[in-house]
């Protein structure tokens, strides 16, 4: 069987993702027997310009200018899996959108600098038609191995949960953070990645975004009146890398 | 049956014998709540603890529990029984596992179930601390309490300790055991009555009034009312000691040609439990949050009430208490039902 040729791309990001992804070890290099890298940023100076099976982006799309380089990797591309939650829900970048005196406040007389203008921070489907999106920042490894296991070898449909963090903070048997006197986003968070947080003794901040529906309304009352959390940060908390999601994105 | 006495200071070494022979899976202390584990020191157990996060169910039945390993050639199944003890079961814990035990093996036998089920050896013990949210004193109080092998009962200096089966009777001979006395029995019962007593919270209503009220309550308004705060986070699910559902999938191995079948623990609260595919994508038979908020309380109050001759419920308050929104509480909605 012929190789597939996987290339990634990234747009506004840690590149945390692509870093994580070399911490792979062995199942990565297992993968490598399946797919061939012809473009990564992270690992190799190779750049390609030809077709390619699998393009893997990461990062946001949060400037106009970056349209015409999304829609080229479209093009190119048969498959197009947006990795990591500032390219499939806009991350930790969307913090920045409900704010447009950001700028002046950190950058002072550089605010008007050409490459620091943007836009919102959306996620690449804003932009370009994505087949598969891996949540999470960073992204589950272990998703990852599976969404491309899944795709070398063709089948159609990748799971991911659509739950909350909850059901598999439960199944872990952690202690919830409001009966440690804690709060936590985990009742409208996306579940997949395992509920590493609340495990560690840390609020889930819902970094995979949001169920689809979530009860925000309760959220914010839940966060308030169980997690004791002042109003304004009730208020606010979906706000770190949950932006997109909320009413007033 | 025969009733012996364990004295408090002879409780250590019989746990350590049973450890010596078993892997022994008892309550024991996790920051503010308490879990079954593997004993691994026997100053670890907390025959004193309230409830545990999640029933004692996963010790036959593993939130995650592999069915078959698959490659080229087939597939080979992951049943793979071990001798083991349950200590610290409590009597409404003891009566969510024989509940199980049916749904388990009525209608379709469950091998990956039965086959862990029946290489564990229970031992049950009285509450000697309430649960803030347990109601287990009117929530099928009269139904037997069978299915374990031992039961254990905090009296004054030490245990009154009743044998249930061969299998629990075999285990007196790992301990130093006296003859219960008249008086040990007789305090024993006090105990376990009063535990039911002093539960903190109380559901009105027999077996039947609760069957035909939540039944005929389907189309009132009260389950839109209840689910308003409702996450669908399924936590109400995952803790209960009588949910048995559970979602197969299958984990391949990066080759494409070799795999595992596992299923997880599965809750009727969250959305995609409802989700089916048709034609052209797929669609949801509970689409609403109080279609699925109701269908809990259905299940536990209502169908399977038929088949057990009793809600699906222990009364332990686990489900109450894991409710972020505070909304799952089944002594405060089945009042609430009966009430109208
Ligand atoms: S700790 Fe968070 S994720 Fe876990 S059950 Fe509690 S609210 Fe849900
Ligand atoms: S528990 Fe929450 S914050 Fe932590 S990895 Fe999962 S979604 Fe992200
Ligand atoms: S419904 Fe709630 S109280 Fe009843 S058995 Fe389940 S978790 Fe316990
Ligand atoms: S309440 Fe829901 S998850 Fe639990 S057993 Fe019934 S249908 Fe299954
Ligand atoms: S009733 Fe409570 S625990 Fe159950 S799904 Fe709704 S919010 Fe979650």
């Amino acid at each position: 069987m012929a190789k597939v040729k996987c290339a990634w791309f990234d747009f506004a990001s840690c590149e945390g993702c692509q870093i994580e992804l070399t911490n792979f070890g062995e199942p990565f290099v297992e993968l490598l027997e399946h797919v061939e890298p012809v473009e990564f940023r992270e690992a190799m100076s190779e750049k390609t310009t030809g077709p390619i099976d699998v393009a893997f982006i990461e990062g946001s799309f949060t400037r106009e200018a970056d349209r015409r380089r999304l829609e080229e990797i479209r093009e190119r591309a048969g498959v197009v899996v947006a990795y990591g939650a500032c390219a499939t829900c806009g991350g930790i970048n969307a913090l920045k959108n409900h704010q447009s005196d950001y700028a002046e406040e950190v950058y002072g007389e550089d605010a008007k600098r050409p490459h620091l203008d943007s836009q919102k921070a959306l996620p690449v489907s804003a932009a370009i038609k994505v087949d598969y999106e891996i949540p999470g920042c960073p992204m589950d490894k272990a998703e990852f191995i599976r969404v491309v296991e899944q795709l070398v070898h063709g089948t159609s449909k990748v799971y991911i949960p659509s739950y909350p963090v909850c059901v598999e903070c439960k199944r872990n048997e952690t202690v919830c953070r409001y009966d440690d006197g804690g709060h936590c986003l985990g009742p409208i968070a996306l579940a997949g990645c395992g509920a590493p947080c609340p495990a560690a003794g840390i609020p889930c901040e819902a970094c995979r975004g949001m169920v689809n529906k979530p009860n925000q309304a309760a959220m914010e009352l839940v966060l308030k009146e169980n997690g004791n959390l002042p109003e304004r940060w009730a208020k606010d908390m979906t706000r770190m890398f949950t932006a997109n999601f909320r009413g007033d994105a | 049956m025969k009733s012996y006495f364990l004295s408090d200071q002879n409780l250590t070494a019989f746990v350590e014998g049973l450890m010596s022979k078993y892997p022994v899976i008892a309550p024991v202390a996790k920051r503010s709540r308490f879990v079954f584990d593997t004993l691994v020191d026997v100053s670890e157990l907390r025959l004193d603890y309230d409830t545990t996060i999640l029933p004692p169910k996963k010790v036959f039945f593993p939130a995650k529990q592999d069915l078959i390993h698959f490659d080229k050639d087939g597939f080979t199944s992951a049943i793979d029984p071990k001798e083991q003890v349950l200590l610290g079961a409590h009597p409404h814990d003891i009566k969510g596992i024989a509940m199980s035990d049916i749904f388990y093996s009525d209608r379709q036998y469950d091998n990956n179930y039965m086959a862990n089920r029946k290489a564990t050896i229970i031992i049950g013990c009285s509450v000697q601390n309430h649960y803030k949210h347990a109601f287990f004193g009117t929530m099928n109080a009269n139904r037997p309490l069978t299915g374990h092998d031992l039961f254990m009962t905090k009296i004054e200096g030490g245990y009154a300790v009743d044998a249930l089966s061969e299998k629990g009777e075999a285990l007196i001979a790992l301990g130093t055991f006296t003859d219960a006395g008249d008086a040990q029995v007789a305090a024993a019962t006090e105990v376990n009555k009063k535990a039911e007593e002093n539960c903190p919270e109380k559901l009105n209503g027999t077996a039947e009034e609760i069957r035909e009220k939540v039944r005929s309550s389907f189309d009132s308004p009260v389950w839109e009312e209840c689910a308003e705060k409702c996450f669908s986070c399924g936590s109400c699910n995952i803790v209960c000691c009588t949910c048995y559902c559970f979602d197969v999938q299958d984990e391949w191995n990066v080759d494409g040609a070799s795999g595992t079948r596992f299923r997880l623990w599965d809750a009727c609260l969250t959305t995609e439990f409802s989700e089916v595919t048709s034609p052209g994508g797929s669609e949801n038979f509970r689409e609403e949050r109080a279609e699925r908020y109701r269908h809990r309380f259905m299940r536990k109050a209502a169908y399977l009430n038929e088949q057990l001759g009793g809600p699906a419920c222990t009364g332990c308050g686990r489900c109450s208490g894991a409710c972020t929104a505070d909304i799952a509480n089944p002594a405060t909605v089945i009042n609430k039902i009966l009430e109208q």
